[in-house]
This record gives structure tokens, sequence and C-alpha cells, in this order.
């Protein structure tokens, strides 16, 4: 074998290079098309946008996190091309965002909440007022490959009683999926529709307990229970035959689902006496325990402290009409948007887009 | 003007190499001193942030402690899980003695370079309750989605690479010329390695295996997916943190921090004083 010198090497290597149009600094070529491409999208961008030209400042939005997608995904850049202003988002549960705002640990411009009773406590330090423009309601995801898929078909339906999906549940073996109740919102909505259920058709005393697999409703100990974000996925994976769900998680993920009727269903604000008959003891992680009941899933939308320009451009524009219509298309049902509380703290701006 | 007062120049150079020397060195303790405070700031910001009396309140709330009983457990039975099937696989890695040797180890660094969230997701797929495993499991009573079992699956999985690719670095700094020695002598492999290979990578071993224990004892990201039951501390602190905010959460960190940090910090220590005997 004969050995190349060394120099004679480099000499070949480099005229290689050269013979393939590749030099010395190969990355030189690439990295300087990657940000003279960066700096003319930045420069398009900063044409198109009206932010950079028109208004300044970026809406900071905390909600509830069953609005992650809609506001992620379809409302922010909407939001951000009809308006100009920016948008940042927190999705969490509505509890857990109520806590955050209280002890100062964010400080978003927007609050959207499932339910009032999240930013009562919040009143009058950093808000003084809600509005109520959106609800939605429990339904049943289920895994249509799961081996009581033609049952599940025929309870939504209608062509089964859907009392029949209440005893179908109660099956040993019968994989269900819910989150947990003593930090999630879905997951007390889950139980709540359990009990309405059994009080509506009149099942056996203990058919929540017996489709729950324990008589502590309120305890995260059970097989049953998965984090929000995981919870959905392994339904889709196929390792679950139904699951606790809001229509509009279902809607947005094209997640099979059944109807209930709105007697248990939590989405009906005209049935909230008859939804907080269904309650929970839940034992929060550090907390005493507490009992919770049922309430109607209605989404509150409010401003936190002192109203900026892209704070209220953003509520503005959730209750437009083009605001409202992407609700609508998420499955929400749409609710009038009227003032709770001091609507003299309104901003003229929001109160506008109510027609007073 | 007089020649003889002037320093020679070898002198004057000497003596600027000094100042430089020193300089330079001022500007490494500086800099490592900045990144060093940096790495701890969360570190020391935990502890401004806590007070006896809350860290007190919240541990004794009846329970509060069952997390880390959890993962103690559950990190122990993980780290057995590890001796016995991650160091064959280091020892063989570091030998080269297995067919194909890049292809096993990029193997490992597959499953070092998927984000511990994605390996959750896996999972699902891989040992829910309908898969192959998942029924199997099923026809002894087990599963492993969100049982014990899970937990224990979901911290082999984040741990594991870091084990196997430490355990396989103290096996390669091993001399083979030592171990080659010792069979000429007449040693049969087994003992080899019971007497040669071993205590040569032990303090390296060690190190490993403490990097896994803390990997295994803050795991997250996959356990969250398939085993959010039972709660280990990290589970604990998300749980708090959502229910009833940080104040109340950050006395499980330090417990976190308390039960996580000792083994790795005494297997670096004892892991030091034996490179050191050796060198010496």
């Amino acid at each position: 074998m004969t050995a190349i010198p060394r120099r004679s090497a480099r000499t070949t290597i480099d005229s290689l290079a050269s013979a393939t149009g590749r030099g010395r600094r190969p990355w030189r070529l690439p990295v300087l098309a990657i940000v003279c491409a960066g700096l003319a999208a930045a420069g398009c961008s900063s044409s198109s946008s009206p932010s950079a030209t028109a208004v300044q400042g970026t809406a900071s939005v905390a909600y509830a996190s069953s609005l992650t997608f809609l506001n992620e995904k379809v409302a922010a850049p909407a939001f951000t091309k009809a308006t100009g202003y920016g948008y940042t988002g927190r999705g969490d549960s509505s509890g857990a965002l109520e806590a955050d705002i209280a002890g100062k640990e964010i400080t978003p411009n927007v609050f959207e909440a499932v339910g009032g009773d999240n930013i009562t406590p919040l009143q009058p330090k950093f808000t003084k007022w809600y509005i109520p423009y959106a609800g939605t309601q429990m339904v049943v995801a289920y895994n249509p490959k799961s081996k009581y898929a033609s049952d599940f078909k025929a309870y939504a339906d209608g062509s089964k009683p859907l009392k029949g999906l209440f005893t179908l549940m109660e099956t040993p073996g019968f994989k269900l999926g819910r989150t947990d109740p003593n930090i999630d919102p879905q997951g007390r909505d889950f139980i709540y529709m359990l009990e309405l259920a059994q009080m509506y058709y009149h099942l056996p005393k203990d058919t929540v307990s017996k489709i729950l697999g324990t008589t502590d409703t309120g305890t995260s100990s059970s097989s049953q229970i998965f984090a929000e974000s995981s919870l959905d996925a392994t339904l889709q994976s196929g390792q679950l035959d139904a699951s606790s769900a809001f229509i509009t998680q279902a809607v947005e993920l094209h997640l099979p689902y059944i109807k209930l009727p709105a007697a248990i269903n939590l989405g009906d604000a005209s049935l909230a006496s008859q939804y907080a008959k269904a309650t929970v003891t839940i034992k929060p992680p550090g907390a005493p325990k507490t009992t919770k009941s049922g309430s109607p899933q209605v989404i509150d939308i409010t401003i936190i402290g002192k109203p900026t320009p892209a704070g209220i451009a953003f509520v503005k524009y959730t209750l437009s009409p083009a605001g409202l219509a992407q609700y609508k298309r998420g499955g929400f049902t749409l609710i009038t948007p009227t003032v709770t509380g001091d609507s003299s703290a309104v901003p003229s701006a929001v109160r506008s887009e109510l027609g007073g | 003007m007089s020649w003889a007062a002037s320093p020679p120049a070898h002198v004057a150079g000497s003596a600027l190499r000094r100042t430089v020397r020193s300089a330079s060195g001022v500007a490494s303790l500086a800099g490592a001193a900045v990144i060093w405070v940096a790495l701890l700031g969360p570190v020391i910001t935990l502890l401004a942030h806590l007070s006896w009396p809350q860290v007190s309140a919240a541990l004794s709330v009846p329970g509060a402690l069952d997390p880390l009983a959890v993962s103690v457990e559950s990190g122990a039975i993980t780290l057995g899980v590890l001796l016995v099937l991650g160091t064959p696989l280091a020892w063989t890695l570091a030998r080269g003695s297995l067919p194909f040797p890049r292809f096993w180890e990029a193997g490992v660094l597959c499953s070092l370079l998927l984000p511990p969230l994605v390996i959750g997701l896996l999972l699902i797929f891989m040992v829910g309750p309908y898969t192959p495993i998942g029924e199997l499991l099923g026809h002894v009573h087990l599963s492993a989605t969100n049982t014990f079992l899970a937990l224990v699956i979901a911290e082999v999985y984040e741990s594991a690479p870091y084990y196997v690719l430490g355990a396989q670095a103290a096996f390669a700094a091993v001399e083979p010329a030592i171990e080659e020695q010792a069979a000429l002598l007449g040693d049969r492999p087994s003992r080899v390695a019971r007497r040669v290979s071993l205590p040569l990578a032990a303090p390296g071993l060690a190190m490993a295996l403490a990097v896994a224990w803390a990997r295994a004892m803050g795991a997250f990201g996959a356990v969250v997916i398939i085993a959010y039951h039972p709660f280990g501390i990290p589970l604990q602190i998300w749980t708090t943190l959502q229910e009833t905010g940080l104040p109340t959460a950050l006395p499980f960190a330090l417990v976190l921090l308390v039960v996580a940090l000792p083994l790795p910090l005494a297997a670096y220590i004892w892991s030091a004083r034996a490179r050191g005997r050796r060198r010496g």
C-alpha cells in the first residue's frame, strides 16, 4: 500500500472541494442563504404586518386549557391579522390560573375562564366584571376501534337508548379514561355528569361508584385518571374504550363522541340549579377537603388590571361577530354577551361590542 | 540614557507573560464563578423563596410524603433493573464485542435523544392495555398504565441511556492490557471481570448510576403520560402547582433536591478520591 504524503493529500482534498464547487468553508453559502432568506422574510413580514406600522403592543391572554386549540391556532392569528396587535397565550386549568393571578405569579391582560366562579375571587382587586359569551358541554368520546364501538355508534345516533351507555361503562374490563377531579375541572365535570345521569335515568344508586371503580369519587388514585394532556392521546392511540371530553375537544381532535341531554351535559345555563345537585368532595394536594358542585360550563372573559389597548382589542375581537363565529365553528354554544358585575368598569370599546 | 538601569529584554518578557497569565487566570476564575452561580441560580432562588414554617406546613399535611416513598421505591427498582440489564450492554459496547457495534450505540443514543414526553406517548402504543404486551400483562392481572409498574417502566426509559453511556465510558477507560495480563496469568474471564475490570471501572459506574438515579427521581415527561398514578415527587410538585400554586409546590421541590442530590454527590466524591489515589 502506498502512503499518500500529507501535503499532497490536503491538496487533493482541496482540489476535489474546488472541483465540486465547495471551498474550505462549505457552510458559508447555506448559512448566507438562510440569513438572507430570514432577512427577506422579516422584511416581508414587517411590510405586511400592520403591527409594525399601525399599532404596537401584545395581548397577554390566560385561558382555560380547553380553549388551547381555538386560541392558539384560530383566534390568535386572526386577531393579529385583524388588529395588528401581538398575542401571547397561556393555557391551564381555570382554577390554577386564578391562583396564579391572585398570587401575582402571572400578569395577563385578559383572562378567559370556564365558569365565573374562577373570576369572582379576583374581584375587585384585579377586575370588577366579566362577560359570559360561549358555552361548552360534556360528551363521552370513544374509540372507534373499541370492541364496544357498535354500541357507542348506536348510542351516538340514538338507535339505542342512552341510559344503556351508563350500564355499559360499568362492565368489568371497560377501559374508561378521565382526568383528575382534584386539579382539573373536566375531571369534576365528568363525575357531576355521571351523578346527574344516575338521577335523570333513575339508575341504581351505586352506578357512579361502579363506573368510577371507587366510592371515593374525588380520589386521584384511580387507574382511570390521566393527565389532561395524555388522556386524548391515550384514547386516540386506541388504548381506551371511552373517555370524558368537552364537545369542543372532541370536535377539534376529530374524536367520535356521544352527545348527552342538556339535563346532564352541564351545557345549559338555565339548568344551573339542577346541575348544582351534583357534588364531588375533593382533597387537593396540600389543601383541605372541599365539596364542589356542578355548574354550567360557560366561558367568561375579563380584563385583568389596568386595561391595555391590546387587551381591550382582544376582548373586543373575541366578542365581535368574527370572534364568536370561531367559537361556533369550534363546537361552542353562543351566549348573548352580557356584563356580570360593575358594567361601568368595562372599557367603552368593549361595551360597544355588546351594543351598549 | 542608562542601559544598565533597564531590565534585560527576556526578564521584561517573562514579567509580561506572568502578568498575562495571572490576568487570564483571574478571567477564567471569574468566568467559572459566573457559570457556577448561574447554574446554581435556580437552587439559590428556591432556597431564598422558602421559609421553614412554609416547608413544615406543606410537609406535615397527612400523606404529603407518600410520593417520596413512591419515588424512592420506584427509583431503587429502576437502578436494580439498570444494573442487571444495562451493565452487560455497557460492557459489550465498551469492548466492541457486539456485531455492528455502531448500530447498538445508535440505538442507545436514539433513546437519549427522544424527548421524555415523546417516549411517554410512544410507550402508550407499546405497553397500553390493548397492545400485545398490555394484554399479556392483563392475563397476570398487571397493567403498564397508571400503575407502579408503569412508573418504573417510564423511569427506566428516562434514565437508562444515561447509565449505559456512562457505564460504557467507565469500562472503556479500563486499560485492556491489564485485563489481558490477568488472563495470561490464568484468570478466567468471569474472574477478570470480577477482580480487575469491575473494581477499576467502579468509580465511573458509580457516577453513571448516580446520574441515572437523579434522572429517575426527576422523571416527568414519560411519567405524566403513562403513570399519572401513583404520584412520585415530580407529579406531586406538578399537581400541587396546578391546584394550590407555587408557595405550596416549592417545598416538594426541596424534598426532590434533598432526595436526589446526596447519591450523585457521594458518588462524585468517592469517584474523585479513587481517581486521585490511582494518580498518586
